[in-house]
């Protein structure tokens, strides 16, 4: 494109240039041509003045000599012409150069002689010599002629010379233009080299930067805005990178002090859970404040350890330091052993559980000891706000994916509480007597769960109706969940 | 009366584990430190070693390498982290089984009883398994006239798999008749031992002639 526009460049200046030079020399010619006629002229009037002419014969031969006196070899030819329709002496020559072809001369430059006066008159025209178109230029002047009347005097210019100067000089214009071209040419390739190439650059390391690498960095040589670019972006890329080693740091400080919180905690709970153990075990030989003590204490440390259970379980899930055992499994048999550990709960506060599996395995790729936890948690949330009616538990699958579903027929839920139920140390009803006294963080984990398992977990629930959650899983664990195999809300109306 | 080693660097827990042991009829001894465990060890004789995996002086997977050196005494390890690589370290170093912290009294003595039980007879006295006889009630395996020193889980699991010969032993099934779980528990624990047994009892542990593994069922012994 430069180089494209360079030449348009050069070439309407050399054009413009050629065109000034012609018409500078041209001028020039003209000029000296000009006063060369003349010349030429006063020499005509003056030999023709200071001779005395007294024949035809005398005249005849003065204007014989005149001829090539004016002449000079190769650049000037002369003619001296009569001018038609006049009565005298008909009978002289009108002298005319060895070479020149008076037929040249054309009849509207004669006429512009003859009419101009003691004016000169001049008119381009094409010599031919050898074959080939000379320019050249015809200057004339009426002379009088004593005795003779009205001649006209020509003198032809050759401009040759001028030409091949003019030819020379458009030589060298174009030459220095092409010259001046592949300059250019070889100007903007290294500009481009030394510009484009590093915004180029800058583009495609800050495109680096976006996808995340941030170890990319940009050659920084030079004081120009480009390398002033280049450091701004390093800048950019190592302050970023900092930041995030700052949060990395700061996530592996999280995950150290969880991990070392386990741990200091676990030592004293232990020692707290053996204790509280030992004294429950002997609480019937305990007088009766003694023995509700040990009661209340037996019952706490399980729901402390429980607690502390599940928040290392969130701040592992938080830390984002979760793998699944991935294993085939088959999900009936998971969700039988989920219903078998709620079995005790269930029965203590009177729930049927109908349960509604497909026959043969349900083959999944799971975590299964996950699942199950979920799957429990969702139970024994059921048998907690099932108000002893029965639970509905549904397992179905089809080709891509696996779905549990768990329904009770309690006091169900509105809107605003649905959206909540899967928030941290959110509860149903704070001032609600509970019996499995769980942590608030269930609900929580288990979405987390089914996240962990590219699955879902959802709600439906209706106040005064009932609640159900669905799980939805992917058959593969690779695989993308489109659609469930279970409705979310119930079909038929509760009994 | 048995014996029971407890190494914990934690006094509070020590104690109270004493006390969970000993209203379970066993005697305890008390060890803090890794580096007196050896000498306490050596001193005791205890019949059981309770060994935590964090210790000072030195760790609990070493201590239990220096006691697997010439004691075939039942080690179960205490550990606070029942995910990490301590579980499969102290199982490699020798340890018969673990107990995650915190843990109920009943699962603590549960563990220790499964350990000391001694073998439920099963009517004969020797058993031929391939090159190896098995004196059950000596408790020694013999190659020819040599004798192969088995750990006595070692010896329950060879014996509970070659009392049974050409029977293919699930691992849920080894965890249940040799470690005693009644529930879901860690098939490492199978793995590892059923790896430390071969290394003593066959001539090339990585393509075994005694016990072999049935893909995606378990282990069997015998020839079949």
């Amino acid at each position: 494109m430069t180089v494209l526009l360079s030449a348009i460049a050069t070439f309407s200046l050399g054009g413009v240039m050629s065109f000034t030079l012609a018409d500078g020399l041209y001028e020039s010619r003209l000029e000296t041509a000009l006063e060369d006629t003349s010349t030429a002229v006063n020499t005509v009037n003056r030999t023709l003045a200071g001779a005395a002419v007294s024949d035809e014969t005398t005249l005849q031969t003065l204007l014989n000599s005149l001829v090539p006196t004016l002449e000079e070899a190769g650049s000037r030819k002369v003619a001296l012409l009569r001018s038609p329709g006049q009565p005298q002496l008909q009978l002289l020559q009108s002298p005319v150069s060895a070479d020149l072809d008076f037929e040249l001369i054309p009849d509207d430059l004669r006429e512009a002689v003859r009419d101009g006066g003691n004016q000169l008159s001049y008119k381009p025209i094409e010599l031919v010599e050898e074959d080939s178109a000379i320019p050249g230029l015809i200057v004339g002047a009426p002379v009088d002629v004593p005795l003779a009347g009205q001649f006209e005097l020509y003198l032809v210019f050759d401009l040759q010379a001028s030409q091949l100067t003019l030819n020379y000089v458009q030589q060298v214009v174009t030459i220095g233009g092409v010259i001046l071209l592949v300059i250019i040419a070889f100007v903007s390739y290294f500009v481009t080299r030394r510009v484009v190439k590093p915004v180029l650059k800058a583009a495609e390391v800050s495109e680096e930067f976006a996808k995340g690498d941030l170890d990319r960095r940009m050659s920084e040589k030079g004081e120009d805005a480009v390398s002033t670019l280049a450091r701004s972006l390093n800048r950019m890329a190592r302050n970023l990178q900092q930041q995030i080693d700052q949060l990395d740091q700061l996530s592996k400080m999280q995950q150290r002090f969880v991990s070392d919180v386990s741990h200091e905690l676990r030592t004293p709970m232990t020692t707290i859970k053996l204790a509280g153990e030992v004294i429950f075990a002997r609480r019937e030989d305990l007088d009766p404040s003694l023995k509700r003590s040990a009661e209340l204490l037996h019952d706490q440390i399980s729901r402390f350890e429980q607690l502390l259970a599940d928040l290392l379980e969130i701040s592992r899930y938080d830390a984002k330091s979760v793998t699944p055992d991935i294993e085939k499994a088959d999900l009936n048999g998971v969700v039988g052993r989920a219903i078998a550990s709620i079995e005790p709960l269930a029965q203590s506060k009177q729930v049927d559980m109908q349960i509604d599996l497909p026959n043969g395995p349900v083959e999944v790729e799971i975590d299964p000891k996950r699942i199950e936890r979920l799957l429990r948690n969702l139970l024994a949330n059921a048998a907690e706000h099932g108000q002893s009616r029965p639970i509905k538990i549904a397992v179905a699958s089809d080709g891509h994916a696996s779905a549990v579903s768990v329904s009770d027929q309690g006091d169900g839920m509105d809107q605003e509480q649905l959206e909540q139920v899967f928030d941290r140390f959110w509860r149903a009803d704070p001032a609600r007597q509970r019996s499995v006294g769980g942590t608030g963080l269930g609900l929580a984990i288990s979405m987390e769960d089914a996240r962990l398992h590219n699955g879902w977990l959802e709600v439906w629930s209706e106040k005064g109706v009932g609640t159900t959650f669905r799980l939805t899983l992917p058959v593969k664990s690779g695989y993308r969940l489109t659609d469930s195999p279970l409705p979310l809300e119930p079909t038929e109306e509760p009994a | 009366m048995t014996k029971i080693l407890v190494i914990d660097d934690d006094n509070a827990l020590r104690e109270m584990v004493g006390i969970v042991l000993e209203n379970a009829g066993y005697q305890s001894v008390f060890c803090a430190d890794g580096a007196q465990a050896m000498p306490i060890f050596n001193q005791e004789k205890p019949d059981l070693v309770l060994l935590d995996v964090m210790l000072p002086g030195e760790d609990g997977v070493s201590v239990c390498k220096k006691i697997r050196v010439d004691s075939g005494v039942p080690i179960i390890m205490l550990t606070a982290r029942g995910e990490t690589e301590d579980v499969v370290q102290g199982l490699e170093a020798g340890a018969d089984d673990y107990i995650v912290k915190p843990f109920q009294p009943n699962e603590l003595t549960a563990r220790v009883k499964a350990r000391l039980r001694p073998l439920t007879d099963s009517g004969a006295n020797v058993i031929n398994i391939g090159p190896l006889v098995l004196d059950i009630e000596g408790h020694e395996v013999k190659r020819g006239d040599s004798s192969i020193s088995l750990t006595p889980l070692e010896f329950k699991l060879l014996y509970t798999l070659a009392s049974k010969p050409n029977l293919v032993f699930s691992r849920e099934m080894l965890l249940d008749q040799v470690w005693e779980y009644d529930y879901k528990a860690d098939t490492r624990l199978v793995n590892v031992h059923v790896q430390r047994l071969r290394a003593k009892i066959e001539d090339d542990p990585d393509n075994p002639k005694i016990v072999t593994t049935v893909r995606g069922i378990g282990y069997r012994a015998g020839s079949g």
